[in-house]
């Protein structure tokens, strides 16, 4: 895992994996974030696993696993400061410091115990589902940087998908960052273009999106087809929650 | 020729009404709703703010320009930037204020009616005088939030949306933040007619305006069923039936009722 992600400057991948679940609870709050505070949309969990399998907020948030989005929003383990390009209005662009809260921290691990991971989200989600029968199904976003070490993720994966509320089943999402130096690839509905057999498992892993965020996903410009499915090879992962649905949103927000 | 306006709105199930984000405002004349966005925040100040000044003094000229509307807009997201104290905002609540807030708008706008004189003389430019029993109506929107003009049962016009196949989630939606309306000039809207007595206006936000089309495109006439709310707990009592059927989708609900009497009888 301290092998360079492609086209990242040297970063290693698991800075790659680690800031890419950061911005993506970074985005969530934002997208959640209504005048002062943070609408509890959503509860997330994030679980890390390397040596171990253990949810893996750090901070004050360390060791709970489903936490309310106001509460992830309040509690950062620390806050760094960013530069970022920005639009300057006039065709040119200007450098401005943002403010990057870090939640998760890397992970450089040997082992890829991806099964285990899959099996504790299932755990959890189980007990969620059977209290939540009403609510929009758990979205599972799976980022890894490897090859499963231990037997998953295809019968965990299946066990997951099994899960289901009345609005319908668990969502699997997963998100490979590759040492490969190739284009992303995101929502595909065949495997024939990912690059290897690592690739395609997870491919074969993710759930077929359903209509309504297959919709969604096109109206955010997203070129798919009807079998698409929620894997993405080398992408930008923020991308991948963009269209998450909790209501109306302008076409000129971003 | 006077109207009679009767006003219905609801929150979102699962809401409080404190969590309502659309806006209506009318005066004799000028009438107004709009609908703030879910996904931005201080947007129901936002649309509150919009209906407000158009009630109060609505765009110049019939067809406003571009330049006309963004210094119409100019003060009101001053007033919205204003109001925000921006030193007390956690990170994520000040990153979320500057994007700006966003909101559906509709504005419709009656003159030459012995109710609306004020109007007359700056309207002069219309060719034909309406007669003594008819006025001349305008209307100007962004986004979803729908107007229905009715003549003796017979929907006349729909706008801006005419097919209940074009609301989607996402319109395009007037923004707080200057820089984000660039792409709403090209596609503002603006229509006009007569009004004779009788006639009768809808203003509908998107969720009710959505479920009025889908039954008018059915042949089942949506009109007798709006027309026979006449409080509140019915208003409630039809919007919470439909919901549960799914004819209609759970959102923030306003609806503006306009019938216009002839005063002479």
């Amino acid at each position: 895992m301290a092998e360079p992600i492609a086209n990242s400057d040297g970063k290693r991948k698991c800075d790659s994996v680690a800031d890419a679940i950061n911005r993506l609870l970074h985005n969530l709050i934002i997208k959640c974030a209504r005048g002062e505070g943070v609408r509890n949309f959503y509860e997330v969990c994030v679980i890390g696993y390397g040596a171990q399998v253990a949810p893996g907020f750090s901070g004050k948030l360390a060791g709970r696993d489903l936490v309310p989005l106001s509460e992830i929003a309040n509690s950062p383990a620390r806050v760094e400061e960013r530069t970022k390009q920005i639009d300057d209005g006039a065709g040119g662009t200007i450098t401005q410091k943002v403010k990057f809260p870090i939640w998760f921290e890397p992970l450089a691990k040997g082992t890829t115990p991806m099964g285990q991971a899959l099996s504790m989200s299932q755990h959890l989600l189980s007990s969620w589902v059977a209290t939540h029968p009403n609510s929009y199904p758990p979205i599972v976003i799976n980022i890894t940087d490897g090859e499963a070490t231990d037997s998953g993720p295809g019968p965990q994966s299946e066990e997951l998908r099994g899960l289901a509320t009345n609005d319908g089943n668990v969502l699997l999402f997963n998100c490979h960052i590759s040492s490969q130096s190739l284009s992303p690839i995101v929502f595909p509905d065949h495997d024939g273009e990912l690059p290897d057999s690592f690739s395609r498992t997870l491919y074969e892993a993710s759930s077929t999106l359903p209509d309504s965020l297959r919709e969604l996903a096109r109206a955010e410009n997203f070129q798919l087809g009807n079998g698409a499915k929620g894997f993405a090879f080398n992408a930008d992962l923020v991308e991948l929650i963009r269209f998450l649905d909790i209501g109306t949103r302008a076409s000129n927000l971003r | 020729m006077e109207p009679s306006t009767r006003i219905f709105w609801l929150p979102k199930n699962g809401n409080t009404a404190e969590e309502y984000e659309d806006a209506f405002a009318h005066s004799q004349c000028n009438f107004s709703i709009a609908d703030g966005a879910t996904e931005s925040s201080f947007a129901e100040r936002w649309a509150q703010e919009l209906v407000k000044k158009y009630v109060a003094a609505p765009p110049a000229g019939a067809t406003p320009s571009s330049v006309q509307l963004e210094n119409w807009l100019s003060p009101l997201q001053k007033e919205w930037h204003a109001g925000i104290a921006w030193d007390r905002l956690p990170w994520y609540a000040e990153e979320k204020a500057r994007t700006g807030a966003f909101a559906a708008f509709l504005g419709l706008q009656f003159f030459e009616s012995a109710a609306c004189p004020e109007k007359r003389s700056l309207f002069s430019f219309w060719k034909k005088p309406a007669t003594r029993k008819e006025s001349k109506w305008l209307a100007l929107a962004v986004g979803d939030s729908n107007l229905f003009h009715l003549r003796q049962s017979t929907l006349l016009r729909a706008f801006p949306i005419e097919r209940a196949e074009q609301f989607d989630t996402r319109p395009l939606l007037l923004s707080s933040n200057p820089k984000k309306n660039n792409p709403v000039w090209q596609r503002i809207q603006m229509t006009e007619g007569t009004c004779q007595p009788g006639d009768v206006f809808l203003l509908m936000t998107d969720a009710l305006a959505n479920w009025f089309l889908k039954k008018t495109e059915l042949n089942a006439n949506p009109l007798p069923t709006i027309l026979n709310i006449t409080n509140e707990a019915e208003f409630s009592q039809f919007i919470e039936e439909q919901r549960l059927s799914t004819a209609l989708k759970n959102d923030d609900v306003t609806l503006m009722v306009l019938v216009w009497k002839d005063s002479n009888k």
